[in-house]
C-alpha cells in the first residue's frame, strides 16, 4: 500500500508524479479519468461518468478499472466508489443503436427492464417508432442523435454500431516528404478510424491539424472542417496544402467573408451560427455535399447550436480534435453522445518526454503604479480602469529592461493599445505592426524577423492573431485582454516552441500591481500551473536593479 | 440431566411440566423469555398461567426461527397428545427425510424449553393458546395450509348426510354421527384404504382436489356443483363449510401429500454465502480508512456546528433544510448526512441544548471524545451505533400518522434494531476472514432464524429486512466492515473470537457437527424412545461449563459469537478490544505537505491535527478523502494574518511542513497579502476629545488626572479613549477644561464567536422491547423464588377446616382465580364466582368461561343469561360446581 495514487471522496484521483510507479499508474488510469491539473509535484484527474463510458467504449471493462485504482492507490479505495464505478460502467452498452436489414435503424437491449425503463421517458417515446420485439425497437433516423443525447441524460448511454455512410470520393494524400506523422499522431488517427466517430485529445501544440490531415487521407473524401475562426481557418489550410495532396483550389473558406464551397471546405464556427430573423442561413452548408468526413477543431469551445446540426449528421463520421474534454459551459455529455467517445488521449509527460513540445518560462512582472496614477485610477470609469493600468508608464521601463537582456535573441512585445505600442517602438527602436501596416510590409517585417535581420518586433492584438506570426525565443506582453485562458495558453504554445538549440522560451507578461490587470493575471497564472508551465512572479523593481 | 431424574407420573399440566424442569432448564427457559419474571412470579403454577397468556405466547413464537414454527405448526394440526412418531409423519412425510429427522429433535426440544410444548414423546402436546394461535380457522389460515378436520368440519352436519357420506365412501353405516364421523376419519388416514378410494375418483376430479392440496384449502362452488365436485362432495373428500364454500379436510390433504404438514420444511438454516473473498488485510485496511473517515466526518459535523448548529424543530429534530445544508456540508448524501448526525447522537456527542430558542450544538462530551486517541474515538462510536436504538434509516420516511421522520426527531427508535444489527454482524463473523456475503443470502438467513407469521408479516417483513440492509450500509460507512467483510477490529467489537477458522477449517467443523446431530438422534432410539425428553438441558448445561456464554445449536458451524447483544460489561471489553486492534490500522498522521505552483497545498494523508489546523486557517479545503488539497487564495492568507500570524510565521511554517521548496508564487502570495494587510487599521472608541490645538491636547495628555481616562493621541489632533463619552466630559471638566460633546457615531463592536455547547446532556438511551434479558444472578434468584413459592403452595396441607360458608364470597387469591378460569375455559364447565361491581355491590354468579384475555373474561353469565365481561381484578374469588350441577 504504498502506490502513487490518492482516491478523494470526491473522485478526483491525486497522482503523486515523482513517485516511481507514476508512469504506470497514468498509463493505468488515462482511460478512463480526465486529466484536470498538472502542476509540478500532484496532478488531478477526475473520474466522471462520461469518462468511465469513455473507457467502456475503449474497450475497457469495470474490472480493469477498479483494478487500477486498488492497485495504485496509497489508501484503500472506499468500497462504496467502487461499487459506484462498477454500476456506472455497466450502464453503458446495455442498449445499442444499429441497423436492421429490415427496419432500418433499432435500438436494442441485452437488459429488457432497462429498454422498458427508457421507452416510459417522455423524451424518448417520439423519437422512436414501433417495437419490433421485446428487447427491439425501432428508432426514426432522424432521431439518430437526438435519441443518443436524451438515452445519456437518462443515464442508459448507447453505443452506436448504426454505421456511417462513405460520402462523396476525393483523393486525398499526406505528403510526407522531409516529415512523418508523429507516432502517436498515427496513432490517434488508426484510433479515431477503427471506432468510427470521436474524439482525439492532444495537449496544446502536438500537432491537432496533422491527426485531422491524417484522417482525412484515410477517408479519402470530401471533408467538411470547423474551426473556431477565420485565423485558425487559414492555418489549416496552409497546413493542409503544405501536408497534403491538396492544392489551394481544392480547399475553400466558408467564413463571414468567403462563401467557397469545395471538396474540403473550412468553415468558421460564428458563420455557421450567425442567426438571420431566426434562422440559421448558413446551415445549407451541412447539406451542400455529401461529406464523408466532418473535422471539429477545438471541441471544447464548439458553439451550442453547433451541437444542434451535428444531431442531424450522425451518419457522417465525426472527428473531434481538442486539448481537453473539460468544457467551461458543462457540456461534456453532449461532446460525447453526438460526436463521440474519446478515441485517443496522448499523456501530456509522454508527448513532452519525446521532445515535441516544452513549456516556456513564464514570468510575471508586478509594476507599481505611481500615485498620481494610482489616483487616477481609483476615479476612473469601471471601462476606462484597464486602459489606465495596463498603459502605465512603469511598464515601458520593466520592457526595455527585459529587452536588454535578451538582446541578441529574437524578441516580440505585444500590447493591446496602439498608443502604447508606438511609444515602445520608438524607445526600443523598433517596428511596429498594427492593423493599419500593410500585408506587404507585415510580410516584408515578419521576414526581415525570420531572417534575424531585425530582433525586436512590436506587434499589436491584430498581428498577434496572424497565422505567420514568426516564431521568437521572448515574448514580452504589455497588455492584452483574454477572452478565454485556453486560447491564450495555445497562442503561447504557437510563438514560443523550444529552439533546436537548446534556447529556452521565455515569456514576460508585464502588470501592473493592485488593480484589475493584476487580477486577470491571476487567472493566466492559474491556468499555466495548471497546465504544467512553471511560473514566477518578479516586482519591477528587482528586475530593474538586476539589470 | 439423566432419566433417572424424570418424575415418575407423566405431567399433567405444564406446570407440572415445569416443576419436573432442573434449574438450567428453567433459566433457559426464563432467560429466553424474559417477560415472564417481570414482575418475579410467585410460583410454577403462576409461572405456567403466565407463559399460557397470550401475549407472552405470541412474543415467543415471533422469536422462533423458522423450522422451529414449522414443528410448532405441525403439532398445532397433529393430534391433541400426539406422539413424536405422528410429529415426525408430519414433518418429514411418508417417504421420510434424514436432515427433517435430525433436526426435529433440536427444534421440539426449542419449543420445549421455551414451554411452549410440553409432554413425553408419546404424549406431546402444545400450550393451549399457541395452539389457538397456529391451528387452522377460517379467521386464520395456518401456514400450513391445512384446512380443519373430518371432526371439525362436520360438527353442523345433520347425522342423515353423514351417513350418506360414509356409504358412499364405502363404509359400512353407523349408529350415530360420532362413530360415523370416526369411521370416515379411520379411512381417510389409512394410507392404502385411501389410496384405493382415489383410485376410483376421476381425474378431473383429482384435479380439483390438487389444487387444494397445499393450500388455501377452501374453495367455491355454486349452487348446483358439477359432477366433478358433486362426486367429491358425496365422498367427504371435499365438506361444505357454508354455503358456496368446500373445505378440504385435513386428513384427505394429508394423504395427498404423503403425510407432510409442510410443502417445505426448512430443518436447517439457509447458508450465508460469500460473494467476493479479498484479502483480509485488505478488508481491515478498507476498513480502517473508512473508520478514519468516519472520525473525520463526524469532526467536520461538529466543526461546522462549532458555533451554534441548527434549530430544534418544534416537534423535534433537524429541519428537511438544515439536514440539507449539513449533507451539502460534508459532501454526501442526505440519509448519509442523516447516520452521521444521528451517530453523533448516539454517542451522546450533540445534543439540544434545551434553551428557549432551542438548537444543537456539540456536548462538553465531544471535547473529551477529541482528546481521545482516534481508535478509541472509533470504538465509542461503533459501540454507540451497534447497541442504538435509534435508526437512522427511517429518516426521510413517515410515520402510522403520516409526519415525516426527521434526524434527531423522535420516532427514530426501533427496538429490533441493536438485536438485528449484532445478528448481522455476527452473520459476517461466521465467515471465513475476507469473504463478503451477498446481501440476498444474509436477509434468507435473518427471515429462517426469525419468520413472520400471519398479518404482520409485510410490515414487519420490511422492518427486519430494512435494519438489516442498514445495517450492511452503516457497517461499511463506519469502517466495520471492509469491502462488505468484516474486519478484524468489527469482529472483536462483536466480542467474537479474533481469529475465525480458515475455510479449510470452518469444513471440518461443519463434517462434525453434521456426524455428530445423527449419533445423538440414534442414541435414544437405541433406548426405545425417539428423542430425549429434554436435550436442550444438558447442551446448555455443557455450554454453560465451556463459556458461559449461550451457545446455540442454532449456530451451526462457524465461529460462535454471541447470539444475543452483549450486556453492557461485555460490551465494553469487547470495544476496548476494538480499539486496541483498529489503532496500529488506523493511517499514522503526517507533517508535511507538498505546495504547488498552482497554489495548493496537497496533504497525502492524514495531518497531525496543529499542522490541519493551521493549514485549514491559512487555506480553504478543496478535496477530501485519503489526502487533502488545500487552496491558497488573497482571502485564505488575509484570514491567517487576521488570526494574528506574520508572513514570516507563515513562511516558516511552510517552509517547515512542505516537502518540497515552497513555491515562488506562493511566497510572492503571502508577502503581497502581508503587504496591504493593516496598512488600514480599525479598531474601537467610545468617545474622542478633538481640538485645532495641539498644545491644548498635549495638556491634557500631561496631566495626571487624565489617567483615568485613558486617552490615546491617534493624530495631533484626536484623542480617543475607551470610557464613555459622560465619562470624558465628567473627567475633563472636573479637570477644569469646558469641553462640548458631539453627537457619538461609529461605534464599533467586535465580538468574537464562541465554540458553543449545550449543557452537560447524556446520550440517548436504547430503547428496547420488552424487559432486558436477565443476568445470571437475577435469574437463579428468581428461580429460587419462584421454587420457594411454589412448595408454599403445592405442600400438602390439611383441608380447610371450614368451608366456604354459605352466602359467602368465594375468595381465592388472583394466581389461583385465573388458573381456575383458565381451566374453565379449556374443559367448558361452569364456575361460581364473586364479583364486586363498580359500584362495590358485591354479588355471586355462576358463569361458563369462553375466553380469558387482557384481564378480562369473557363469559355465559347463567344467572343473568348474557355473555358478559368481566375484569378479571374484580373477581374475589372462583369455586367449581358441585359435580352435580356442571
Amino acid at each position: 500500500m504504498n502506490g502513487p495514487l490518492i482516491v478523494q471522496s470526491d473522485k478526483t484521483l491525486l497522482l503523486e508524479v515523482d513517485h516511481e510507479r507514476a508512469d504506470d499508474c497514468r498509463r493505468a488510469i488515462a482511460p478512463f479519468a480526465e486529466l484536470e491539473r498538472a502542476p509540478e509535484h500532484i496532478h488531478t484527474y477526475r473520474v466522471t461518468p462520461l469518462g468511465l463510458w469513455n473507457a467502456r467504449a475503449a474497450g475497457h471493462d469495470a474490472e480493469q478499472v477498479v483494478d487500477a485504482l486498488v492497485q495504485y492507490s496509497r489508501y484503500p479505495v472506499p468500497h462504496a466508489l467502487l461499487v459506484d464505478i462498477a454500476e456506472t460502467m455497466d450502464r453503458y452498452g446495455r442498449l445499442t443503436l444499429s441497423k436492421h436489414p429490415a427496419h432500418g435503424l433499432v435500438l436494442t437491449t441485452t437488459d429488457r427492464p432497462v429498454l422498458e425503463e427508457v421507452l416510459k421517458s417522455k423524451r424518448i417515446t417520439p423519437l422512436v417508432g414501433a417495437r419490433i420485439d421485446p428487447d427491439t425497437v425501432v428508432v426514426h433516423p432522424s432521431e439518430r442523435g437526438q435519441i443518443k443525447q436524451v438515452l445519456l441524460k437518462l443515464g442508459w448511454p448507447a453505443e452506436d454500431l448504426a454505421g456511417y455512410v462513405d460520402g462523396e470520393a476525393h483523393p486525398i494524400e499526406l505528403h510526407e516528404d522531409g516529415w512523418t506523422l508523429r507516432p502517436y499522431q498515427k496513432q490517434a488517427v488508426e484510433n479515431f478510424w477503427h471506432g468510427g466517430s470521436g474524439v482525439v485529445v492532444l495537449p496544446c501544440g502536438a500537432g491537432k491539424t496533422l491527426v485531422g490531415a491524417g484522417s482525412m487521407a484515410q477517408a479519402k473524401s470530401t471533408t467538411l472542417i470547423l474551426v473556431t475562426n477565420t485565423v485558425s481557418a487559414r492555418q489549416w489550410k496552409h497546413e493542409l496544402v503544405k501536408r497534403t495532396s491538396l492544392s489551394e483550389d481544392e480547399i475553400g473558406e466558408y467564413s463571414g467573408t468567403r462563401k467557397e464551397i469545395r471538396p474540403v471546405t473550412i468553415a468558421t464556427y460564428q458563420v455557421l451560427t450567425t442567426k438571420r430573423k431566426g434562422v440559421y442561413p448558413h446551415l445549407e452548408l451541412f447539406d451542400s455535399r455529401d461529406w464523408g468526413l466532418i473535422v471539429y477543431d477545438e471541441v471544447h469551445l464548439l458553439p451550442a447550436p453547433v451541437f444542434k446540426f451535428t444531431a442531424d449528421l450522425q451518419a457522417r463520421r465525426r472527428l473531434g480534435l481538442t486539448a481537453t474534454l473539460v468544457r467551461e459551459d458543462g457540456r461534456e455529455s453532449d461532446v460525447f453522445s453526438l460526436i463521440g467517445p474519446k478515441r485517443f488521449d496522448a499523456p501530456w509527460k509522454e508527448i513532452e518526454a519525446q521532445g515535441y513540445i516544452a513549456p516556456a518560462d513564464c514570468v510575471e512582472v508586478r509594476v507599481n503604479l505611481t500615485d498620481s496614477e494610482r489616483l487616477a485610477y481609483a476615479t476612473a470609469e469601471t471601462e476606462e480602469k484597464y486602459r489606465f493600468c495596463s498603459t502605465t508608464a512603469t511598464k515601458r521601463k520593466v520592457t526595455e529592461a527585459i529587452v536588454r537582456r535578451f538582446a541578441g535573441q529574437q524578441i516580440l512585445v505585444i500590447g493591446q493599445y496602439i498608443d502604447q505600442l508606438d511609444e515602445l517602438g520608438e524607445h526600443l527602436n523598433a517596428p511596429v505592426i498594427k492593423g493599419e501596416t500593410s500585408n506587404a510590409q507585415r510580410e516584408k517585417l515578419f521576414d526581415a524577423f525570420r531572417e534575424g535581420e531585425i530582433n525586436v518586433l512590436v506587434v499589436s492584438k491584430v498581428a498577434n492573431f496572424s497565422i505567420d506570426l514568426p516564431e521568437a525565443t521572448v515574448a514580452v506582453q504589455v497588455s492584452g485582454t483574454f477572452g478565454s485562458r485556453q486560447e491564450e495558453a495555445q497562442r503561447l504554445g504557437r510563438v514560443l516552441r523550444p529552439k533546436a538549440d537548446g534556447h529556452q522560451a521565455h515569456f514576460y507578461s508585464v502588470v501592473a500591481r493592485d488593480t484589475i490587470d493584476q487580477d486577470f493575471a491571476a487567472h493566466r497564472q492559474r491556468f499555466l500551473a495548471e497546465q504544467g508551465y512553471a511560473y514566477r512572479i518578479m516586482d519591477a523593481d528587482e528586475l530593474l536593479t538586476e539589470s | 440431566m439423566s432419566s433417572d431424574e424424570k418424575p415418575a407420573a407423566a405431567p399433567r399440566s405444564l406446570a407440572e411440566a415445569l416443576r419436573a424442569r432442573d434449574d438450567a432448564s428453567l433459566t433457559a427457559l426464563l432467560r429466553s423469555r424474559p417477560d415472564l419474571i417481570t414482575p418475579v412470579p410467585t410460583d410454577l403454577t403462576q409461572l405456567a398461567t403466565r407463559a399460557a397468556t397470550r401475549a407472552s405466547v405470541v412474543r415467543a413464537l415471533e422469536r422462533l426461527d423458522r423450522f422451529a414454527l414449522q414443528t410448532a405448526e405441525a403439532l398445532a394440526v397433529a393430534g391433541d397428545p400426539a406422539t413424536y412418531g405422528e410429529l415426525l409423519g408430519l414433518m418429514a412425510g411418508d417417504a421420510g427425510d434424514p436432515a427433517v429427522a435430525a433436526a426435529l429433535p433440536r427444534s421440539l426440544a426449542t419449543l420445549r424449553e421455551q414451554a411452549l410444548a410440553w409432554g413425553d414423546d408419546d404424549r406431546l402436546r402444545l400450550v393451549r393458546t399457541a395452539r389457538e394461535l397456529l391451528a387452522p380457522s377460517p379467521q386464520h389460515p395456518s401456514p400450513t395450509g391445512l384446512g380443519p378436520t373430518v371432526q371439525e368440519a362436520t360438527a353442523g352436519m345433520s347425522p342423515g348426510r353423514i351417513q350418506e357420506i360414509v356409504t358412499t365412501a364405502g363404509l359400512p353405516s353407523t349408529h350415530d354421527s360420532v362413530s360415523a364421523v370416526a369411521s370416515l376419519t379411520a379411512l381417510f388416514t389409512d394410507r392404502e384404504r385411501m389410496a384405493a378410494l382415489l383410485a376410483e375418483v376421476p381425474d378431473d376430479s383429482l384435479g380439483v382436489l390438487e389444487r387444494l392440496v397445499w393450500g388455501p384449502p377452501y374453495g367455491q362452488v355454486t349452487a348446483d356443483p358439477a359432477p366433478r365436485l358433486r362426486l367429491l362432495l358425496d365422498r367427504g373428500l371435499l365438506l361444505p363449510t357454508a354455503p358456496g364454500t368446500v373445505v378440504l379436510p385435513r386428513e384427505v390433504a394429508l394423504h395427498l401429500r404423503a403425510g407432510r404438514a409442510h410443502r417445505a420444511p426448512e430443518p436447517l438454516p439457509p447458508a450465508v454465502e460469500a460473494t467476493a473473498t479479498h484479502r483480509p488485510q485488505m478488508v481491515d485496511a478498507t476498513a480502517a480508512g473508512q473508520a478514519y473517515t468516519a472520525l473525520a466526518t463526524v469532526e467536520e459535523l461538529l466543526r461546522d456546528w462549532d458555533e451554534g448548529g441548527p434549530n430544534v424543530l418544534r416537534a423535534g429534530g433537524l429541519s428537511v433544510r438544515d439536514l440539507k445544508r449539513t449533507a451539502v456540508a460534508l459532501d454526501v448524501s442526505e440519509p448519509v448526512a442523516a447516520f452521521w448526525v444521528e451517530l453523533a447522537y448516539a454517542a451522546g456527542l450533540l445534543a439540544s441544548d434545551g434553551e428557549a430558542d432551542e438548537r444543537y450544538g456539540a456536548t462538553p462530551a465531544y471535547d473529551e471524545w477529541l482528546e481521545r486517541p482516534p481508535a478509541e474515538r472509533w470504538a465509542q462510536l461503533a459501540q454507540a451505533w451497534l447497541t442504538a436504538t435509534r435508526t437512522p434509516g427511517l429518516v426521510g420516511g413517515r410515520d402510522a400518522k403520516d409526519h415525516t421522520l426527521s434526524a434527531l426527531g423522535p420516532g427514530l427508535d426501533r427496538s429490533a434494531a441493536p438485536e438485528v444489527r449484532h445478528r448481522v454482524l455476527t452473520l459476517l463473523a461466521g465467515l471465513p476472514e475476507g469473504s463478503a456475503p451477498s446481501t440476498e443470502s444474509v436477509l434468507a438467513r435473518l427471515r429462517w432464524e426469525r419468520p413472520l407469521r400471519g398479518p404482520q408479516r409485510d410490515q414487519e417483513h420490511d422492518l427486519r429486512a430494512q435494519l438489516a440492509q442498514w445495517t450492511l450500509s452503516e457497517a461499511e460507512q463506519l469502517g466495520v466492515t471492509g469491502r462488505g467483510a468484516l474486519s478484524v477490529h468489527g469482529r472483536a467489537l462483536l466480542g467474537a473470537p479474533p481469529a475465525p477458522p480458515a475455510p479449510g477449517q470452518e469444513a471440518a467443523a461443519r463434517g462434525t457437527s453434521a456426524q455428530e446431530e445423527p449419533g445423538q438422534e440414534a442414541a435414544p432410539a437405541g433406548r426405545g424412545g425417539p428423542g430425549d425428553k429434554l436435550p436442550v438441558h444438558r447442551h446448555h448445561r455443557s455450554a454453560a461449563a465451556t463459556g458461559g456464554e449461550q451457545a446455540d445449536g442454532l449456530q451451526g458451524p462457524g465461529p460462535l459469537a454471541a447470539r444475543e447483544p452483549l450486556s453492557p460489561a461485555e460490551q465494553a471489553t469487547a470495544t476496548a478490544a476494538a480499539a486496541r486492534l483498529l489503532a496500529p490500522l488506523l493511517p499514522e498522521p503526517l507533517d508535511h505537505v507538498l505546495l504547488q505552483a498552482d497554489l495548493t497545498a496537497v496533504a497525502p494523508g492524514p495531518l497531525r491535527r496543529p499542522l490541519a489546523e493551521m493549514l485549514g486557517v491559512l487555506a480553504d479545503v478543496e478535496s477530501k478523502g485519503g489526502a487533502t488539497v488545500y487552496r491558497f487564495s488573497p482571502g485564505s492568507v488575509r484570514r491567517a494574518l487576521d488570526a494574528g500570524r506574520t508572513a514570516a510565521d507563515l513562511h516558516a511554517f511552510l517552509a517547515e511542513h512542505s516537502r518540497t521548496p515552497v513555491p515562488q508564487p506562493l511566497a510572492y502570495l503571502i508577502d503581497d497579502v502581508a503587504r496591504r494587510h493593516g496598512h488600514l487599521r480599525v479598531g474601537a472608541a467610545s468617545a474622542y476629545v478633538r481640538c485645532d490645538d495641539d498644545a491644548l491636547l498635549n495638556e491634557i495628555l500631561a496631566d495626571k488626572r487624565s489617567a483615568a481616562l485613558r486617552l490615546r493621541r491617534l493624530a495631533p489632533t484626536v484623542l480617543a479613549t475607551q470610557a464613555d463619552p459622560a465619562t470624558l466630559l465628567e473627567g475633563l471638566r472636573a479637570m477644569g477644561y469646558a469641553p462640548a460633546a458631539e453627537s457619538a457615531e461609529g461605534d464599533v463592536l467586535i465580538t468574537r464567536a464562541d465554540s458553543y455547547r449545550t449543557p452537560p446532556r447524556t446520550a440517548p438511551e436504547p430503547v428496547p422491547d420488552g424487559p432486558p434479558t436477565p443476568d445470571a444472578t437475577l435469574l437463579s434468584a428468581a428461580i429460587r423464588a419462584i421454587r420457594a413459592g411454589d412448595l408454599a403452595s403445592t405442600t400438602p396441607r390439611k383441608p380447610t377446616a371450614a368451608p366456604v360458608a354459605v352466602g359467602e364470597l368465594p375468595r381465592t387469591g388472583p394466581a389461583e382465580t385465573l388458573a381456575t378460569v383458565q381451566a374453565a375455559v379449556l374443559t367448558g364447565e361452569a364456575l361460581w364466582i364473586g364479583y364486586v361491581n363498580a359500584e362495590g355491590a358485591a354479588s355471586q354468579r355462576v358463569i361458563a368461561p369462553i375466553r380469558v384475555e387482557g384481564g378480562f373474561v369473557t363469559a355465559y353469565d347463567h344467572t343473568a343469561d348474557e355473555v358478559r365481561t368481566y375484569p378479571l381484578h374484580r373477581i374475589t374469588g372462583v369455586a367449581e360446581l358441585a359435580d352435580e350441577e356442571s
